[in-house]
């Protein structure tokens, strides 16, 4: 396995080092490569600064742990507290979150999109605005429908049993190029079938000249009085030794370190948009897993995952969708242990893992704590605690109908449920909000983008209010929840927004 | 200086010191299906645990150190265990007290369901306990992307990609 040109390991520094360019983008995710990419295309010196690894796609295995330990930051394991706490999981590594992530490709709903123009008074950021950089991202990613023939069984018997409820099913639409259905998408994709970061952007912006450093942390932006000038930050050793310093002096930083990174990083870089609201309004998608035990072998490890949603009760803030968890991750969330747990997970094979996503109403914060780094806190409104146990009951019912003879639901201290009769009846009582066991991998909103200083952290385009050259560029910038993956809504804004600065160059000298 | 890198990344396998290694061993049992004992998986899944808890940050590490000790110096306090420590309880005795502590609602129960769940996760991530429950993945996806190349090999090369 060798680095590509431009790329640069930890291991190809060996002292402190002082670097000059046009653009610093912080960040190689969904939003950084493609800003990366655009401005490179487009003939500015960029360079990009990852924390993670370079992990090729050559590396990856369908070892959890390993993936866990090596492509996301903190083992995956990271926990907004608040009662109850939600578990989540951000990417670290060259492509960021694109390289684990399940690879769903959805444009921006309408209504949402038509609520941040009339709300934030975003310019240009209406449906027919975005659908040439949609229409561009889908060719660019081959975003699609699965090949059939690698459609999981549990995928299989989810959709049949909502289209016997006479829900509306859709197929899941993904950045892949002929899927081969390996199941592998959280642990990265063995074949380069998905279209990540990893395999294009990134590549892409290689190619264009731009230089990439990974294992880099960026501690600090660096300003002067015209605006952003750079920033400051260090070589990671293995262990998360500090190695050499890095200074990279630029006119144009982009940060897009996700929707905790990106807030944690301008704050202890001083930074305190006049709005207060930097760090604050993050919303988390929260999900909930219900797992059901089948009479006939599922095997929901061979063939894709969440190959397709039910969209029926998007109006009341809910998407289901079956999702098959590896056994680690499965043992991990399973109420048992012992004897017990050992029974569960010897039907490894005879289970189907589902779920709701909630559109959330309620926000967290990030809050940015010398010596712990960001921590995150999140409440979950008594209306999207209803709305988790709706959806839990909803994908009850479904898996019921498909077949399933009991079912184990994510709440703490809850019975197996063994007919939908017993469900109905569990359900009748008020579910204790603490009870309540959720995830989260989309994180969104705490650089929110507005028109109006006094609103947003980031104005219409991503720029940070009160530094000229400086700009968010990931899903920070939503001015609420999408209600949908969210990867697609962020290329898309990053596209949108570096074509913005390029129309602009001359002003910030690059 | 920056230099050309020869190689990519090495993965994440920088190991942390198990803390209270007694206490989470014992934990392990407890909280792992009884087959942890066997062959020596106790020590392949305390390696694990070792590799996942060099992955997390410092405070989580020490959190999960501090969870340990609480449940161990904790059972001292549980009154069937007549003042002994974790370590020293019979099985019976060890596994009411684990039950006892995963069934409180407090945030302090919250960190040793964590506990729990992190030690379990690390069982299940050894080869031969997946083997065991019919997850063999390896396999499987050298055959699915065989049949990848197969049927869509010429548009994968024209797309630019060699489909490795």
């Amino acid at each position: 396995m060798t680095v590509p040109d431009g790329l640069t390991t930890r291991d190809g520094v060996d002292g402190d080092l002082v670097l000059e360019c046009g653009a610093v983008v912080v960040g190689s995710g969904a939003g950084g490569a493609t800003v990366a990419a655009e401005l490179a295309e487009a003939g500015v010196d960029v360079i990009v600064l990852e924390e993670g690894g370079y992990h090729p796609t050559e590396s990856f295995t369908a070892g959890t742990g390993a993936a866990l330990r090596t492509l996301y930051r903190d083992g995956g394991g990271g926990m907004a507290i608040g009662r109850p706490s939600v578990l989540y999981a951000e990417g670290r590594c060259v492509g960021g979150s694109t390289v684990v992530n399940g690879g769903m490709s959805w444009r921006t709903p309408a209504r949402v999109l038509q609520r941040w123009a009339e709300r934030d008074g975003l310019p240009g950021i209406g449906e027919r605005d975005l659908d040439p950089y949609f229409a561009a991202i889908e060719s660019r990613l081959s975003v699609s429908e699965q090949d059939p023939e690698t459609i999981g069984r549990d995928s299989e018997l989810f959709r049949d049993a909502a289209r016997a409820r006479g829900w509306a099913v859709v197929p899941n639409r993904r950045n892949q190029l002929h899927c081969a259905g390996t199941s592998n998408c959280s642990s990265g994709c063995p074949t380069g079938a998905k279209q990540s970061m990893l395999v294009t952007s990134v590549p892409r912006a290689l190619a264009a000249g731009a230089r990439l450093f990974a294992d880099v942390r960026v501690d600090r932006v660096i300003r002067n009085r015209a605006g952003a000038a750079g920033v400051t930050g260090h070589v990671v050793r293995p262990g998360g030794r500090r190695g050499p310093a890095l200074t990279v002096r630029a006119r144009a930083v982009i940060v897009a370190g996700g929707a905790i990174q990106t807030p944690a990083l301008l704050a202890r870089s001083g930074l305190r948009p006049a709005c207060g609201q930097l760090g604050r309004n993050l919303s988390v998608h929260p999900n909930a897993v219900v797992t059901a035990f089948f009479d006939e072998e599922v095997t929901g490890w061979q063939g894709v995952h969440q190959a397709f949603q039910v969209r029926e009760f998007t109006g009341e803030g809910l998407l289901l969708t079956a999702t098959n968890l590896t056994p680690s991750m499965l043992a991990g969330i399973l109420p048992a242990y012992g004897a017990e747990l050992g029974a569960l997970m010897a039907d490894y094979n005879r289970i189907v893992t589902a779920g709701p996503l909630v559109s959330d109403t309620g926000t967290g914060r990030i809050r940015y704590l010398p010596g712990l780094g960001p921590q995150v806190f999140y409440q979950l409104t008594e209306r999207d605690a209803a709305r988790v146990v709706r959806g839990v009951e909803l994908t009850a019912q479904a898996l019921f109908t498909a077949g399933a003879r009991r079912v184990l639901l994510p709440f703490e201290g809850a019975p197996v449920v063994r007919d939908p009769g017993e469900l109905g009846r569990l359900l009748a009582r008020p579910v204790p909000r603490r009870a309540l066991q959720l995830f989260s991998i989309h994180l969104m909103g705490t650089a929110r983008m507005s028109a109006d200083p006094r609103r947003g952290v980031t104005g219409s385009f991503g720029e940070f209010h009160g530094v000229p050259g400086l700009f968010v560029a990931d899903a920070s910038l939503f001015p609420g929840p999408i209600g949908i993956n969210p990867m697609e809504t962020v290329i898309a804004l990053a596209m949108r927004n570096a074509r913005r600065l390029l129309d602009r160059r001359a002003s910030y000298g690059i | 200086m920056a230099g050309p890198s020869s190689a990519p990344t090495p993965p994440g396998e920088a190991a942390a010191e198990v803390p209270s290694r007694p206490a989470a061993r014992r934990f392990a049992e407890i909280v792992c299906p009884p087959e942890v004992r066997a062959d020596g998986r106790d020590e392949r899944l305390l390696r694990e645990f070792g590799l996942m808890l060099g992955s997390l940050p410092p405070a989580a590490r020490k959190a999960l150190a501090m969870a340990l000790a609480a449940v161990d110096q904790g059972a001292r306090l549980y009154p069937p265990s007549r003042g002994r420590r974790f370590t020293r309880l019979d099985e019976q005795t060890a596994t009411a007290y684990v039950r006892a502590l995963l069934a409180r609602p407090d945030p302090a129960a919250e960190l040793v369901r964590r506990l729990k769940s992190v030690l379990v996760m690390c069982y299940y991530e050894l080869p031969e306990v997946q083997r065991e429950i019919g997850y063999d993945p390896e396999p499987y996806i050298a055959a699915v992307s065989r049949r990848r190349l197969e049927r869509h090999g010429l548009e994968i090369r024209a797309a630019g990609h060699d489909g490795s």
